[in-house]
């Protein structure tokens, strides 16, 4: 990866330059902003149904339709079109569509700053140029939306873990939503706002609002501190590093701890050990000191039980535009019309 | 079957229109715009739009009173026009009005409800 870029700077370059291609931001959640001629035409994201999620989970298009609209657009880019050509949408319905869907993703495509983010020419995503969109707005609505909800509960932790309600109500009286209530009956204490997302074909960002605002009433809980960015993995080790030096000296101590025994044994011995345990620690403590920085701070590194960082537990899987993602979203679609 | 440039072009059309865009109010943004805006601040007009919406959907009980009621349209009226808010419904999860501003002397109230309702429907059924 070259050296940190925030991937809206990147898109604003892209842009600037009048590229086509996608945008590929790393992360969790991550996304993918697809470019023509340096306007926007789609951007997705796990966090985000896509338009294909939102039009079928809502019953508009039956998965069969989808399907075969997919088959035969994907190759040539022309799925959107297809779709209104044959009379399966409105062009109305599908620009507003993809307009939701493309500035639902962005919002987690575009809201860290700190994503690992890359360029790649040429790719265009299946659905083909339905809208076009100025990158500026698309940067600035993202930042407003990030600002939205940081007013409502400043805690962004909530956008990515299990979505878990609190099993006593904070006060006697609660009044909410209809679309709050659709997600606290579907949150079983595993799904993520993704998760919910996607089974509810609601878009992303609505979903994290009202889960922003329900944490902000106490009925949902609060997630672990540890989550949002792995402090336990990232920081950790460099607390300890200094902490690692002043617990060594104790070690060796420690292990002289056979002259324990001798104590009972008789008055007199007991004299000179604790002199000697007294003058070991510190003379380790001078020698230990120089070498500590070329220690690997492994002993610290992880407290028991804490959770693997999502880095190594599960990389999340590379986006790849193209065929491949067609034929998963095909098997996806297929799959859910089966239950 | 319109798409979204042409709904708004066709709002304009509507008499004494001076403005018209489309706003997601879930977030306050302004989907697509045309013509005029209060303050000629689009963004700060959807945000707006938005809040009244909000309001009188979520934070009154006015569209709670009988089960399934829905919210169709709104209006403001100013001593200088009219402000009216008609939900665009889609099968699909989006939350999105067509917001018209009006002139009070040229605008005629009953002919803009009933073209907004046209434009709406027209948007998202074929």
């Amino acid at each position: 990866m070259p050296p940190a870029v925030a991937p809206s700077r990147l898109l604003k370059q892209a842009a600037d330059d009048g590229r086509t291609g996608a945008l590929l931001v790393g992360g969790a959640p991550g996304g993918t902003v697809y470019l023509v001629r340096g306007a926007v035409t789609y951007a997705e994201s796990a966090a985000a149904p896509g338009v294909g999620e939102l039009l079928t989970v809502s019953g508009r298009l039956a998965a069969r339709t989808w399907e075969a609209a997919l088959e035969a657009g994907a190759g040539r880019g022309a799925v959107g079109h297809l779709l209104y050509e044959q009379g399966h949408l409105t062009q109305g319905e599908l620009e507003l569509c993809v307009l939701g869907a493309t500035y639902d993703a962005a919002y987690f495509a575009l809201g860290r700053p700190d994503a690992p983010a890359e360029f790649r020419d040429d790719v265009r995503h299946w659905l083909g140029d339905v809208v076009r969109i100025d990158p500026g707005a698309l940067t600035r609505e993202s930042r407003r939306r990030t600002k939205l909800v940081e007013d409502i509960f400043p805690q962004p932790g909530l956008d990515t873990a299990p979505v878990i309600p609190v099993t006593r109500a904070p006060r006697e009286r609660v009044s909410m939503t209809a679309a709050q209530w659709e997600l606290l009956v579907h949150a079983d204490g595993q799904r993520t706002p993704a998760d919910l997302a996607q089974l509810l074909g609601r878009a992303g960002y609505a979903t994290v609002l009202e889960l922003r605002r329900m944490a902000a009433l106490g009925l949902i809980e609060a997630p672990p501190p540890a989550t949002p960015d792995n402090p336990d993995f990232v920081r950790l080790p460099r607390a300890h590093g200094e902490a690692v030096n002043r617990v060594r000296p104790a070690v060796p101590a420690a292990s002289e701890a056979p002259t324990v025994p001798i104590v009972p044994s008789g008055a007199s011995p007991p004299a000179p050990a604790p002199a000697a345990v007294a003058v070991v620690p510190a003379q380790v403590t001078v020698a230990s000191a120089p070498e500590a920085p070329a220690r690997p701070p492994k002993l610290a590194r992880r407290k028991p039980g804490a959770r693997l960082p999502k880095e190594i537990a599960a990389e999340p899987p590379e986006p790849h535009p193209g065929a491949d993602e067609v034929l998963l979203k095909r098997i996806r679609t297929a799959l859910r019309a089966l239950r | 079957m319109p798409g979204v440039e042409n709904c708004l072009q066709e709002a304009m059309a509507i008499p004494g229109a001076i403005g018209a865009s489309i706003v997601d109010y879930t977030t306050g943004f302004p989907v697509a715009t045309t013509g005029a805006a209060p303050n000629e601040d689009h963004e700060a007009a959807a945000a707006g739009t938005a809040d009244v919406v909000q309001a009188a959907q979520s934070r009154s009980l006015f569209v709670s009173a009988v089960p399934h009621d829905l919210l169709e349209d709104l209006i403001i009226t100013t001593a200088g026009g009219y402000h009216l808010l008609r939900l665009v419904r889609t099968d699909f999860d989006s939350r999105l009005v067509l917001y018209v501003w009006l002139d009070r002397l040229r605008g005629n109230l009953a002919v803009a409800r009933r073209r907004m309702q046209t434009l709406a429907d027209e948007l998202t059924t074929r």
